[in-house]
């Protein structure tokens, strides 16, 4: 049965991030999440393959806390997830991970389309779909709005700056989806339950036998702070907050 | 020949990186996809243009033979301008070249056989100093760089295509007024907004402004009170207009990167401890619902 694997990253929730009044970086209280684009990847995945009478599956390459994203990936339709469990994931730039995932994608049968978000919500290099693309030597569509599979053949729209295209693509392929594809529903209970006795197959580092040195090595890593005026009215009534908000945007000379 | 080799489907982009290139002491090589733009892009400083000639009208389809050129050449950084078209183009080579790639770097200098970058991360909370070496790809929004002048030689070449991908039909994007990364004033609506109807009042207040109106995410994709083009972030648009005023906006990071580059930013919502208020210049705590018909009415007089 054909196989869509749907590609998803185990990330760091940004809003939990703490900045240091000496600019340096607080994780340590910041929970995990399944990158939020990478919903819409999944749902796009089990969507298609609902169309097309295939197999929707996750691929995930993570440490070994991404075992805690396994249940959560199930539990958005999908019947299996692949999790490839390395410690250089941590330290995985996007050359890394495309090698990795791609390996494990050459290892499973049958797959005639891969599916990831345009970025990850922690680094948003947009890099994964073209990278694995080129690993394997697949052809590649980006930016996609709205996908249908016939047959051996991929239709895509790409929403690109300046226009729409739309793109016939030959299968296998791997695509990347805007968060505009779908709505991902919030799992049912039901979905939740089912989750813990879908299979998960484990990759290692070893198995895989992919190239996941980094090619570029984090120099730094500082808060973004950004330098605004901070002039916030909170106090009196609301008349007169607005007079003084609408005399400053005056000296700016903005209105 | 050694050098920067450059890319972008905007000529601007162009012709910024070439001036980067000559700036960081290297030659500026620029490929090109027709003529036109070959010639518009003449005198731009680029020390050779290659016009590629290729069965594909897709320059994304043209990845594997551009890695194996760079390769062949001794490239030592292929600089691509940070478009739809331009990242893709760019993590394939660079996937085809199982090298280094740094997205949408806000700085770029040249060291000792290194290329170091900037950019942010963690929705921007978070700026990343990396560095790549050896033959490296990196992605390049506009801005960043002068331009400079100067022509060089122009040399045709003739590269392969992946035909398993093709062109059926480009239709132009219909935006439902003007381009919201053009606008000179923005009022943003958030998930604060309570009904669809209320949309009349940043409506109004966008009138009273002369402003277009945007949202954030959730607007456009949970609720579809506007249409995606409308919504401001980093998977959104990228805004840099003289005054930017959110109503019930509360200021996620994902939002904020896409209006940093305003020169004034307003928030009004009524929660004291929004994020918006971090990132503001001026801010007013309170109902929506009470300030801006306030405002509006003020804007009028």
């Amino acid at each position: 049965m054909a196989r869509i694997v749907a590609c998803y990253k185990w990330v760091v929730d940004e809003a939990d991030i703490r900045i240091n009044p000496d600019r340096s970086v607080d994780l340590s209280k910041a929970k995990k999440k399944i990158s939020d684009y990478d919903k819409c990847a999944i749902e796009a995945a089990v969507q298609t393959a609902t169309a097309i009478g295939g197999k929707a599956v996750g691929l995930t390459f993570g440490t070994a806390d991404a075992r805690q994203s396994l249940k959560d990936a199930l539990s958005r339709g999908l019947e299996e997830v692949y999790y490839i469990n390395a410690e250089e994931a941590a330290q995985a730039d996007g050359a890394a991970t495309a090698n990795a995932l791609a390996a494990a994608i050459k290892k499973m049968e049958e797959v005639n389309l891969v599916i990831c978000a345009e970025g990850a919500s922690d680094t948003y290099q947009r890099q994964t779909a073209p990278r694995i693309g080129a690993v394997l030597d697949w052809p590649v569509a980006t930016s996609v709005s709205k996908l249908e599979v016939t047959g051996n053949t991929l239709t895509a729209v790409r929403k690109l700056d300046d226009c729409l295209q739309t793109v016939k693509v030959e299968l296998p392929a791997v695509v990347s989806v805007l968060p505009e594809i779908n709505n991902p529903p919030i799992p049912t209970l039901k979905a939740v339950l089912a989750a813990g006795k879908k299979p998960v197959k484990e990759f290692s580092a070893g198995e895989l036998n992919a190239d996941l040195v980094p090619k570029t090595r984090v120099a730094d890593l500082q808060g973004y702070v950004m330098s605004r005026k901070n002039l916030i009215f909170k106090d009196g009534e609301a008349v007169d907050q607005v007079k003084e908000l609408v005399a400053a945007l005056k000296k700016e000379g903005v209105i | 020949m050694s050098g920067v080799y450059i890319f972008s489907d905007k000529n601007d982009i162009a012709a910024e990186i070439i001036g980067f290139a000559k700036s960081a002491g290297k030659d500026a090589i620029l490929l090109v996809f027709d003529e036109q733009t070959a010639k518009v892009m003449g005198n731009s400083g680029a020390d050779k243009i290659y016009l590629v000639n290729g069965e594909s009208e897709l320059v994304e389809s043209y990845a594997r033979s551009i890695a194996q050129l760079l390769r062949e050449e001794g490239a030592e950084l292929f600089a691509v301008g940070a478009t739809p078209r331009g990242r893709d183009l760019a993590a394939r080579v660079a996937g085809y070249l199982n090298c280094g790639m740094a997205s949408d770097v806000s700085t770029l200098s040249c060291g000792d056989g290194q290329w170091l970058t900037q950019r942010i991360i963690y929705g921007g909370a978070v700026q990343q100093t990396e560095v790549l070496e050896g033959l490296a790809v990196v992605t390049i929004p506009g801005g960043k760089f002068e331009p400079v002048s100067g022509t060089g030689e122009m040399v045709n070449i003739t590269l392969a295509a992946d035909r398993r991908i093709s062109l059926e039909e480009t239709m132009p994007i219909g935006h439902q007024g003007a381009d919201l990364s053009a606008a000179e004033k923005v009022v943003c609506v958030g998930m604060g907004l309570e009904k669809e109807e209320d949309m009349q009042l940043a409506k109004d207040l966008a009138a009273a402004l002369g402003a277009e109106i945007g949202c954030t995410r959730g607007i456009a994709e949970e609720r579809y009170w506007l249409p995606a083009e409308r919504y401001i972030g980093i998977s959104g648009a990228v805004i840099k207009p003289k005054l930017y005023i959110s109503m019930g906006v509360s200021g996620q990071v994902q939002h904020v990167v896409g209006i940093r580059d305003s020169q004034v930013i307003v928030g009004i919502d009524i929660n004291e401890k929004a994020p918006i208020f971090a990132a503001a210049d001026y801010g007013i705590v309170g109902d929506m619902y009470e300030v801006v018909p306030l405002l509006i009415k003020a804007l009028s007089e």
